[in-house]
């Protein structure tokens, strides 16, 4: 079956003349395309295209703004929290904060033209962007407790897509550990195109989470742009098993000296699942480090992908790049692909990067039976030592033992 | 508690016990003792119900026949193994593998399953006997232990779980006089009427901690020698060679 589109720039409220141009333009570029197939070598292993033909029969962008009331909050765990319904702001908490540090507002679409891009999903997110949360913590400010942005979603998005896009900007010494959380118990299939663009000056911190909470119909794609100052780090922690479909895309620009970020996964997928997380680090400067591990265990016939590109500036002499991925494939019909990709201009670099796949060891389960555990539990303590161990470098306890409660339901239950 | 009738054993076509009898009674401690290649830990392994062995033979374990039980429920009836080379398991947390297993034991018998706090007291409770460091209990099951704290932690499991026959594969192997010392005392502290032990080992050496009530000398795959204690010292000085 061959989808339809209706998109229309008219849905989208209060826009201006001058953006409604903006927005047509980059549809018709959009449309040039479409979705990318493939034949796109960021792609060859996502056949977006394919994906969605399959899955469903129009998508549009008619989406109906009215917020999800039954909002969950995350119990036993003392944080700060911003509600989206469908990417808006719907309501915040900054209970454990000094409130005038922070800075939450609606994304303006006006503030950026960061977005121009050869990809097809870009272009769509330009034209049909319905906006998202723009977040901007003060000078050497540390939040005290985590900030969770809470997804919600309206129930009725059978064959809709969501644009939005976020902003996160961390100024000079400020620290903040963010956790993006998807809940969704949307009925039918829908579409979910994000664009994140973070900013960290100098020294800041930042320690991005993304949690899938629970099975999903979401077709999720989201990209992540990330410009570091000096000093400043950055850490992504991908735990968004349960999504029937997900690329995550990550981008990070290491533009000045001693800067650095580490990209994390743990991924359990099942039936009919396909992830991907796609990253580009770009170390423009000298004396920078960037670190990844991507974990990967495929069950039934789910599909897994890591595309993961180190790019080394002339400039950027004494860089400290790694990268490694594992995968545990349990089934004949899974499939791991990975394709790791250096490109080093500068001579005096460390770079270095594995990728390993294999079923599970079968001494150790015996081991583990042997000990009178049951071979699905002793499975299932393996799979979760296996993903487990990208945890390991978070220091925070009260994070890791949540991040360990997160990936043990998504083992169990998902 | 086990009687072995003519048990075969082979692995990738090739025969490695070839008609093994053995009868151990509640509360006995029998020492199997052999050359390299003589089919020693391809018992252990049998007995474990390790995959990829062809077996004929009778094999009886507390009133069960043992071909009918899956390896975990060979321990959850009391059967339990030391391993000559424990395995390291990433990720796998010390003391949530022994939670784990305990209770997996524990819900089999129909007792009740330990919550956290009481399954702790009770392993540091264990593992103070065995002078194992409670830091290790938080570490990654046996990655980078040495060969004694790997063997300490075998025992400690023995102890946890309680079991009615303990198969000892080589556990002197890589320790050294103190953890030797330390593993025999945990095994002696165990002993009782109703317990039973198999020790397989290659040396005297363990023997002189832990005193069996039998020794049986394997040979090719068949037990060509039962006697009592003092078996042991005689192989130790004759050798292995001149019993065939």
């Amino acid at each position: 079956m061959k989808q339809s589109y209706d998109f229309n720039i008219e849905k989208i409220k209060d826009l201006s003349l001058e953006e409604k141009i903006s927005r047509q333009k980059n549809l018709d570029l959009f449309y040039k395309s479409g979705f990318p197939t493939k034949k796109v070598e960021d792609w060859k292993f996502t056949d977006l295209n394919l994906i969605l033909n399959k899955n469903f029969d129009s998508i549009s962008n008619d989406i109906n703004f009215e917020s999800n009331k039954d909002l969950k909050i995350i119990k036993n765990f003392e944080h700060n929290y911003i509600s989206l319904t469908n990417g808006k702001i719907i309501s915040s908490s900054f209970d454990f904060e000094e409130k005038n540090k922070i800075i939450i507002k609606d994304f303006s679409q006006k503030d950026t033209t960061n977005f121009n891009s050869n990809n097809t999903l870009t272009l769509l997110n330009n034209a049909l962007s319905s906006g998202g949360f723009s977040l901007e913590i003060t000078k050497n400010y540390k939040l005290k407790k985590p900030l969770v942005v809470y997804n919600h979603f309206s129930k009725d998005l059978k064959n809709k897509i969501l644009n939005n896009k976020n902003s996160i900007k961390l100024n000079e010494g400020s620290e903040l550990i963010l956790i993006d959380y998807n809940d969704s118990n949307t009925q039918g299939n829908f579409i979910r195109n994000t664009m994140d663009v973070v900013f960290l000056s100098d020294n800041a911190i930042l320690k991005n989470i993304l949690i899938q909470n629970a099975k999903s119909n979401g077709y999720f794609y989201k990209y992540i742009k990330g410009s570091l100052e000096s000093g400043s780090n950055y850490e992504n922690y991908i735990l968004s098993s349960g999504l029937k479909l997900n690329k995550i895309e990550i981008e990070i620009n290491l533009n000045k000296n001693n800067s650095s970020c580490g990209i994390y996964s743990a991924l359990n997928l099942f039936e009919d699942q396909h992830q991907e997380i796609k990253t580009r680090i770009n170390h423009n400067s000298p004396n920078c480090k960037s670190y990844q591990k991507i974990k990967n265990v495929l069950n039934d016939n789910s599909k897994g992908i890591y595309q993961g590109k180190i790019f080394v500036e002339k400039i950027a002499q004494k860089t400290d790049a790694y990268q490694l991925s594992k995968a545990l494939i349990l089934n004949d019909d899974a499939e791991f692909d990975a394709k790791p990709e250096l490109e080093i201009y500068a001579d005096d670099v460390k770079c270095s990067h594995g990728s390993t796949s294999g079923s599970i060891d079968s001494d150790a389960v015996h081991y583990l039976m042997t000990r009178g555990i049951p071979k699905k539990e002793a499975v299932k303590l393996l799979i979760n030592g296996f993903l487990n161990e990208v945890l390991e470098s978070i220091t925070d306890n009260q994070i890791k033992i949540f991040l360990e409660k997160v990936l043990e339901k998504q083992i169990n239950e998902h | 508690m086990l009687k072995i009738k003519n048990l075969k054993a082979a692995i990738n076509e090739k025969l490695i016990l070839k008609g093994l009898d053995l009868e151990i009674k509640p509360g006995e401690v029998h020492a199997i003792m052999g050359p390299n290649g003589s089919g020693k830990s391809t018992l252990a392994n049998v007995l474990s119900g390790k995959n990829g062995y062809e077996i004929e033979g009778e094999i009886n374990f507390d009133g069960s026949n043992l071909n009918d039980l899956k390896t975990e429920e060979r321990a959850q009836k009391g059967m339990f193994l030391a391993f000559q080379y424990p395995l390291e398991i990433p990720g796998v947390n010390t003391n949530i593998f022994l939670k784990t297993s305990l209770n997996s034991v524990r819900k089999a018998r129909g007792e009740k399953e330990l919550d956290t706090l009481t399954f702790l007291k009770l392993i540091k409770e264990k593992a103070k006997e065995l002078n194992i460091d409670e830091k290790f209990l938080s570490r990654q099951l046996n990655v980078g232990f040495s060969g004694g704290e790997k063997k300490k932690n075998e025992i400690l499991q023995m102890k946890l779980l309680e079991p009615k026959l303990s198969i000892l594969d080589e556990t002197d192997s890589g320790l050294d006089i103190d953890a030797l010392r330390i593993v025999a005392d945990g095994v002696n502290s165990y002993k009782n009427k109703e317990n039973s032990f198999l020790i397989i080992t290659h040396y005297q050496r363990l023997l002189d901690y832990i005193k069996p009530d039998y020794i049986h000398v394997l040979s090719a795959g068949k037990i060509i020698k039962t006697g009592n204690a003092d078996l042991g010292k005689q192989l130790e000085k004759t050798g292995y060679a001149n019993l065939s």
